[in-house]
This record gives C-alpha cells, structure tokens and sequence, in this order.
C-alpha cells in the first residue's frame, strides 16, 4: 500500500493547530510510517500539486479564499477540518451576529478597510464539502493521529457523540456547578478528556455541539444557577455561534454525514 | 454458608495493621489528592480519611475501571488475553457501596463469568466501615434496604470508640484480620449498641419505599406515566448518572491499532445507555432515540428487569446519580410517584359500575342482510359514548344477556353511536326483534382501538384498509374518520370483500365513497357474483396488488374472519410490508370484557384489555393470535 499523501493548508486562524500538530514530535515522526507529508507551511518549504488528504486550519473569512479551497477540494479525496475555526467557525465566527462595517471599524479603527473579509467566518463546511473534522481549540493532538489513522484504515474517523460530562465524570471531578461556575460541558463534544473542568476551569465548547443536544434545558440550568440570558448566549456563542445558529435538530455545521454519528 | 466471627482491635491496631500489609498488598482507600476525596492507592495508611459522604465514583473503579484492555493482538493474528490482577485490599467502603460491589459480582459471574472483573475480586479484600447515621441529604440507602449487606465484603468495621468492633464473613477476611489486626476482648454490649444506635439513626431518616418488593409490577404498570416525559424533558442525556453509579456496568468495546499499524489492543470503556448513541446500530437506525425511553429504560433496570432478577432493587441508594444530575432527575422521585400512581389505582380504581350497565334507545333499525342489522342507539342521560375507533362495548338484553359489540361510527358522534349485528345465538336473535324505542343497556367503551399513536404513525402513509364481511363493521369508526381529512394520508384505499353481493353493508356508504376521488380509492370483490356484479370476483388477496402500495410508505388495516388473516397476511409479507406495519382487530370469545374472566386470553395477552386491536408485529409470535 503506497502511503497517502497529506498536506495541510491554513484559512482565518492563529495557526495554533498546526503547531500543537508540530509539537507532537514523536506521534509525528511515527505517523509518518503511514502517511507523506507533502506541504506543510509551517514546517517546509515544498509545495505539491498532488495530494490523498487534505488538512484545513482555520475558517473561511474572504470571499477570495474560495477559489483556493475548491481547487484543494477537487485535488484531495479526503479533506479534513482541523481545529474549531475550519471545523464550526470557532471564535473567529463571535464577529457573525454584527455588521462586517462595525467589525472592522473596532478591530481596526485607524484603518477599517485595511484587510479584506467577508460579512461572516463561516467554517470550512460553508465553503467546500468537508469528510471529516478534529475538533477543538487547539486540537488534541493524539485525537487528530487517530482521525488520520483511522481514515488510512478505511474507518469512520470515531470522534465521541457523547458530551464532556462523561469524560469529566470518568475523572472523578466534582461538577464546578458545585463551585458556583457554569460549563457547556452537557451539550459540548468529549474527546478532550474532559481538560478544562479537570484542570480547575469550565467547558467552553470549542469542540462543538454534540448531536441533539438539549439547548432548552442546558439554558435552564444556566440560568437556575444564576446566569441571565445575555450571558447564557454570550457564553454559548463564544465559539458555537454559527452552530447555534443553525438550529439545533442536527449538531448543524457537523461536516459528516450521519454514519459517522452512528459509528462515533 | 458464610463464616461469621467477630473481633475487636483498637483504631491504632488497625492502622498498624494496615501499615504491615502494604508490604504485601496495595491498599485503596480514601485520600484527599488535587482537592478531590476519592478513593486512590495509599503510599502513608495515616492519610486515609474516615469521615467522608459518598465519593462522586464507586470503588467499582478498581474492578472495573473506566477503560481497560481486555485483548491484546498482532495484526497477523495472534491474540492474547489481559488479566493481570494485583493483590489489593479496599478500605473503608460504605455500606451502600458493599451492596453495589454485591451486585456487581452477581452480574460479572452470571452464565459467563468475566475474567477481568472476577480475577481482580478473587485477588481483593474489601473492609469496609459501617456508616453511623445517613451520610447526606441525597442518599436513601435506608429506602432500598441497602445500608445492612451482611455479605459482599470481608470484614466490616463498627466504630465503637477508640475501637473498631469486626464483622467478618469470610475466609478471607478472617486471614487478613488474624494477620495484620492485633486483638483485644470482643465488647459485645458495646458492638450492639453500636447496632442499636444506627438502627435508630436510620429509622429516623426514614423507611423503605411503600411497596419496594413489588416496584417491578408498578413500574409495569406505568409505562406510559407522563413522569417519563416530564423528566426526559429536563434530562440533557449528559450520561452523568450512569458514570457515577456503582451498579452500572455497560461497556462499549473498542479496537485501537497502534500507529504502527503491526500491533492493538481491545478496550472495554464504560458506557452509559443515557447516551443516545447507546442504542443506535450501523445505518443511524437507533432502538432507543428518544430520550423518554433511554430515562425509562435507565431507571427500569434498577427497580424493575434487574430486580426481577436479584430480587431487590439494584439502585443501592447512594443517592450518587442525584448529586450529579444538573436537571435534578431523581430515581426516588420516580419511585415515589410511579408508587403513589399505583396506589391510587388499585384503590380508587375500584369502580363499583364495573358491572352496571346504562341505559339506551334505540333510534334507528336497518335491515343489511338476511343475518344482519344496523342499529343505532342513543344514551338515555345524554351522555356520549367517548370511544376511540376500534374499540368495542358490552351490549345487553337484560334477562337474556351481553354480547361484545364493535362500534361502528366515528368518534364525536354525540350521544348516539352505532352498531351492526348478526344473529348467531341468543343475545344477537333477540336484538333483531327489537325496533325504534326499544331499550337496551351498554357498558362501555371497552378495549384498546386505534389509539393517538397509531394515528399519528398513520399520517402521510398510504392507507390500505382491508375488510372482509362483517370486519367492516369495526373498521367503519377509523374509515369514517380517516374520509373526513382525506388530505392527511398520502392515500386511502379500501379493499372490502364479501362472499356474494347481498352480503355487502352500507351499500350507499360505499357508493358515496367510490364517487369521492382524488387519493381515495375503494376496491371490492365478492367470491359469488351474480349478473348484475359488474366489479371484481375472487378472493379478497386478489385487491391487494391493485392498490399499488410502496411498502415503504403503507399501513395495512385488517379485519375479518379468521381465516382470511392468514392469506391476507401472507401477500401483505411477500409485497414487502413489515409487521409492524399491519394492523389488525381480532375476534375472541368475551365475557367481561375487562380483563377479568380470562374469556379472551391469547397467552398473557387479554383481548379485551390489550386488544382487539394489535400491531401485528406484537402478536404474530404467538401461536394462539391467528
Ligand atoms: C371485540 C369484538 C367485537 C365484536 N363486534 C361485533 C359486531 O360488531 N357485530 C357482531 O354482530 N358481532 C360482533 N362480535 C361478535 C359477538 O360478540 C358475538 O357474535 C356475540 O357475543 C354472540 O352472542 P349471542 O348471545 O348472540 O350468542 P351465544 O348464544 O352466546 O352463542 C352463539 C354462538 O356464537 C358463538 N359466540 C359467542 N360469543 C362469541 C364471540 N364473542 N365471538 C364469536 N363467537 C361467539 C358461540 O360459540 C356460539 O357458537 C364481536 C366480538 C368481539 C370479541
Ligand atoms: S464540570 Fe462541566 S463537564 Fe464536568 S460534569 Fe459538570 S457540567 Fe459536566
Ligand atoms: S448512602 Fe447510606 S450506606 Fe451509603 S454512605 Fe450514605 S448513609 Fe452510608
Ligand atoms: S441509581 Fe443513583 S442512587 Fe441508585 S445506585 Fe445508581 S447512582 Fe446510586
Ligand atoms: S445526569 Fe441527569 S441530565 Fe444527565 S443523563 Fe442522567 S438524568 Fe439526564
Ligand atoms: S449485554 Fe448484550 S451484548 Fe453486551
């Protein structure tokens, strides 16, 4: 079996998913028993033309990002979201419920026009068909060689559906709702080992919804434990806007089609 | 039979004890480690907290831990079991937590015993300490009886002062303790006092559930409880309360390659069937989607399918799940409503006019056949008959007596309601004598028909009704109603055979239907035409392909007599359409018709109570159905 070639691209992000990716050396070094790495910005100069799979960082903010994320969609079988911006818009999407005119007039006030971006960070899935995603804000790095390994195996990529709680619960933390703060953790995606709650803060959700997640009740909740709504939604749409928006019925701007929930 | 003996060391002793088998043992006990009080490997036995409630996982953890490898293989094929047990010894566990590990060891050694779990018990000794009073606000140890196990652990220790009074029930426990506890002289008084103190603390907390050994018959009966769905509708299906429960032991078991892609492991992690993905199998297809059944199915284990089989409840009350659960969803709190519901209908359900029968006139008297009349007949005090479609009521003559009677007309048809008779004996003969003004007497509605359910699943389908003779008398109350908003099916065709043309009922009805159009379709056939008979002959199964229906999209409605189910059933199955997709309403012999006199019994099923309407699907495997 020829191994596939990977190459990795990046959009609107801070490339921090990269470098956790980078930062992985021994995984990286055995991962590349199974795959070529063909361009990787961040770590080589070689650009290819070819590619199996390809890696996309970061969201999709500039109406000219589209023509080069088709071409990598029409060149790679497989293209893989990584990291929330690419896999549901991440932070980068907070900028979605305003105008792009008052958005560029507060981050750059001296100067609004200076970069080009569109109304909207959309995820990569608002522009080009993705197969697959590894979420998280930075992504857990040993979730995204099993992403890779098990997409070479031929398998479903096997991200939980199953939200934080579970995990948080597995390492015997007692809940922070106990400690008066609020977490995201019911409705949010495991696979991060629950790192957040177990190292002393809450859940953001920058992995994302999990499939039917229950918003009406998680608000409740929020809110018996002294949130306001202003707040509730502030905290919900820090990295989920888009998703939020989208309606809850399905987790929305999951790229995957429904057998990967049912494989999770 | 357990040995039982008793001993006394002081608390220092036992310490000491405790120090000596750490060369020979790894001790689990509670330690406080990053803020958290759980119960971990000890390296200092003078660290090991006392006092303490419920620690948010069970020691289930050591013998069952949250994930574990289970096999180990090379890609070429080569496998190994993985079981390497330590010797450990458990420390201070409650009394509620021995009772979970109880169970648990049941469930582990049933039919297969589990070499991972049990190795790790064979290897173990469990000491537990006896709890003086209830631990906090959410455990409810006392209302399932759990807070005394005399079994499922080696020694318990009863705090008594500067001592600890032992219980030891094993042959284990009782090596341990002569090994490593130094002994003083066994204080009886002061052991039941001990007792006699707890009992007291205990008692003042409360009993156990108002009816606990029967919980498994009230939770049957209250399936349908709308306490299911007000719970499920808080409930985030967060999967909490199954991670903390001592007596959950779901697992999901997954392959994991190594990257070099020569080697893997099998992993067994815990798994929680709140989880909706618990249930769901390739192709999306989830046996368990909604969340009501998943809250159900969660809390039934405990007090209802498990318990028939351990013979008491399996929750053991740490009241663990209701610390956890954000939405507040408590299993005592469904206890105690499921109980309360329970009761109420065993005692308020008592209805003095089982039996009694009211009053009716008859309004109107049609002549369809030679063997049967169309009556219709109205409440004397006003009142209407409130059924659904399908269902039947007890009709009687007095001094001649009752026959079970389908009703014919819609719902919502005021205080009158109609019927169709055919003499077959006595009740049936006399009617046919009776006329305009006559009187009769009812009870009723009895039975289960064509409920919201059913339906609702019938909305957007194309319905195929499929009457033969006098089964289209019961089938009539749907077919009216289903006429009336034709534009919620995608179609409805009504397939009516009869023997000859003079057999046919409602003959305008019928006309009036034909003549409607659209995506309505009536079909008939009789086996005898004579020459005026200018539709279909033959029998009944002949209709069925020519209403055309996608078997993905239909529901089949069928009445008749008994023979036609099994050839009616039989095209039904060879074009494709499911069980579970066929409904049918079945004829027995009844006499009460209240599911009490056995009359109508097809194996646990009462007709009259369950029926006479199925789903297929339900009944097909019993032998006595067709
Ligand atoms: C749910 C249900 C709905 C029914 N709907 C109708 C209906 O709409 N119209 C209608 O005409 N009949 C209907 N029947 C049948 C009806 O109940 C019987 O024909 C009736 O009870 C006979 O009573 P009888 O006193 O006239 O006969 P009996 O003198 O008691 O008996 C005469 C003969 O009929 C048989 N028989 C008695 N009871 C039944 C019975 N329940 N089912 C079948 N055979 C029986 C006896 O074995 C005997 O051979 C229904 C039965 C059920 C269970
Ligand atoms: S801390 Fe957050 S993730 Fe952990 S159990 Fe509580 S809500 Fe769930
Ligand atoms: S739940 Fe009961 S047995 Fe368990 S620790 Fe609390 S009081 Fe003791
Ligand atoms: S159901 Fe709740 S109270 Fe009962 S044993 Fe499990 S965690 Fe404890
Ligand atoms: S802990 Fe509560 S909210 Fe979470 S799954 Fe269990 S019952 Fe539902
Ligand atoms: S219990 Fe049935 S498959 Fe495990």
């Amino acid at each position: 079996m020829s191994k596939p070639k990977v190459a990795f691209f990046d959009f609107t992000s801070c490339e921090g998913c990269q470098l956790a990716i980078l930062n992985l050396e021994t995984e990286l070094l055995e991962l590349l028993d199974i795959i070529d790495i063909v361009e990787f910005r961040e770590a080589m100069s070689e650009k290819s033309d070819t590619y199996d799979i390809a890696v996309i960082e970061g969201s999709f903010s500039r109406d000219k990002d589209l023509k080069r994320l088709t071409k990598i969609r029409e060149t790679a079988g497989v293209v893989i979201a990584l990291g929330a911006c690419a896999h549901i818009g991440g932070i980068n999407s907070l900028r979605n419920n305003q105008t792009r005119e008052d958005v560029q007039r507060i981050v750059y006030p001296d100067n609004p026009t200076l970069y080009e971006t569109n109304k909207k960070a959309l995820p990569i899935s608002g522009a080009i068909k993705v197969d697959a995603f590894v979420p998280g804000c930075p992504v857990d790095v040993k979730e995204f060689v099993k992403v890779v390994k098990n997409l070479v195996l031929g398998k479903a990529p096997g991200l939980p559906t199953y939200p934080v709680c579970v995990e948080c619960k597995m390492n015997e933390n007692v809940c922070v709702y106990e400690y008066g703060k609020t977490c995201l953790g019911p409705i949010v995606r495991a696979g991060c080992n629950a790192v957040c709650t177990s190292n002393g803060g809450v859940c953001i959700g920058c992995r994302g919804l999990i499939p039917n997640p229950n918003i009406n009740s998680q608000k409740d909740i929020m809110e018996k434990y002294g949130l306001n709504m202003d707040l509730i939604l502030d905290s919900m749409n820090l990295f989920m806007t888009e998703e939020n928006k989208a309606g809850q019925e399905q987790a929305p701007c999951s790229p995957m089609p429904p057998k990967e929930a049912a494989n999770g | 039979m357990t040995t039982v003996f008793n001993k006394q060391s002081t608390k220092d002793a036992v310490f000491d004890g405790l120090e000596k088998a750490l060369g020979d043992y790894k001790i689990a006990a509670i330690t406080k480690k990053e803020g958290k009080v759980l119960f971990d490997y000890v390296t200092d036995v003078r660290k090991i907290e006392q006092e303490y409630t419920p620690t948010v996982l069970s020691p289930k953890k050591f013998f069952f831990p949250q994930e574990e490898v289970i096999l180990e293989y090379t890609f070429d094929g080569k496998v190994s079991a993985k079981t390497n047990p330590e010797k450990i010894v458990l420390f201070g566990i409650r009394p509620c937590d021995i009772s979970g590990m109880k169970m648990l060891d049941e469930a582990f050694s049933e039919s297969h015993g589990d070499p991972n779990y049990l190795s790790k018990r064979e290897n173990s000794v469990l000491i537990g300490i006896d709890c003086k009073s209830v631990c906090d606000k959410d455990a409810f140890c006392y209302r399932v009886n759990s807070q005394n196990p005399e079994t499922g652990f080696d020694i318990m220790l009863h705090d008594i002062g500067n001592d600890y009074s032992m219980t030891v029930v094993s042959e284990k426990g009782k090596e341990f303790a002569e090994s490593y506890f130094d002994s003083e002289i066994f204080d009886y008084a002061a052991y039941a006092k001990f007792n006699i103190e707890k009992k007291e603390a205990f008692a003042k907390a409360g009993g156990p559930f108002e009816d606990l050994d029967i919980l498994p018959e009230i939770f049957e009966e209250n399936t349908n409880h709308k306490i299911w769905e007000t719970e499920a509708e808080r409930c985030l299906s967060c999967g909490s309360c199954i991670m903390v429960c001592p007596t959950c032991y779901c697992f999901d078991v997954i392959d994991e390659l190594a990257l070099s892609m020569k080697v893997g492991d099998r992993l067994r992690r815990w798994d929680a069937c709140m989880l909706r993905s618990f249930a769901e199998v390739a192709g999306g297809e989830n046996f368990r989607e909604e969340v009501t059944n998943r809250v159900k199915h969660r809390i039934n284990r405990k007090f209802n399918f498990l318990m028939k089989k351990h013979n008491q409840a399996v929750c053991i009350g740490c009241g663990r799940c209701v610390r956890a659960c954000l939405a507040d969803i408590s299993p005592v709190t469904i206890v105690e409503e499921l109980t309360k519901t329970s009761r109420a209908l065993k005692l308020e359900q008592r209805n003095d006019d089982l039996y009694l029968p009211e009053k009716v006139t008859i309004t109107k008297v049609e002549k369809f056949t030679d063997n049967e009349k169309f009556f219709e007949v109205e409440f004397d005090n006003g009142k209407s008959l409130g059924h659904e479609p399908g269902q039947f009521v007890q009709l009687s003559i007095l001094g001649i007596g009752e026959a079970a009677i389908s009703i014919s007309s819609p719902p919502s048809f005021g205080s009158r309601f109609e019927m169709v008779v055919r003499t077959v004996g006595d009740v049936t003969r006399k009617l046919h004598t009776l006329g305009k003004g006559d009187n009769l007497f009812i009870r009723g509605p009895f039975g289960h028909g064509f409920d919201e359910q059913i339906q609702k699943k019938m909305e957007g389908k194309h319905i195929l009704f499929i009457a033969g003779g006098i089964g289209y008398v019961p089938l009539r109350s749907l077919i009216n109603l289903t006429l009336k908003h034709p534009d919620k099916y995608k179609k409805i065709s009504i397939l009516y055979g009869c023997k000859t043309p003079g057999d046919q009922m409602f003959k305008d009805e019928l006309q009036y239907i034909s003549s409607l159009g659209g995506n309505i379709e009536l079909l008939e056939t009789v086996d005898i035409p004579d020459d005026k008979w200018l539709k279909q002959s033959g029998v009944i199964t002949e209709l069925i392909p020519m209403s055309k229906f996608d078997h993905l999209n239909t529901i089949a409605i069928i009445c008749g007599p008994p023979v036609m189910y099994k050839f009616v059933i039989q095209t039904l199955k060879r074009n494709k359409l499911t069980t579970d997709n066929m409904y049918v309403s079945l004829e027995r012999r009844m006499k009460c018709g209240v599911g009490k006199c056995g009359h109508c019994q097809i194996e646990d099923l009462y007709v009259c109570q369950c029926g006479p309407v199925f789903r297929f699907s339900d009944i097909e495997d019993k032998e006595e159905a067709l």
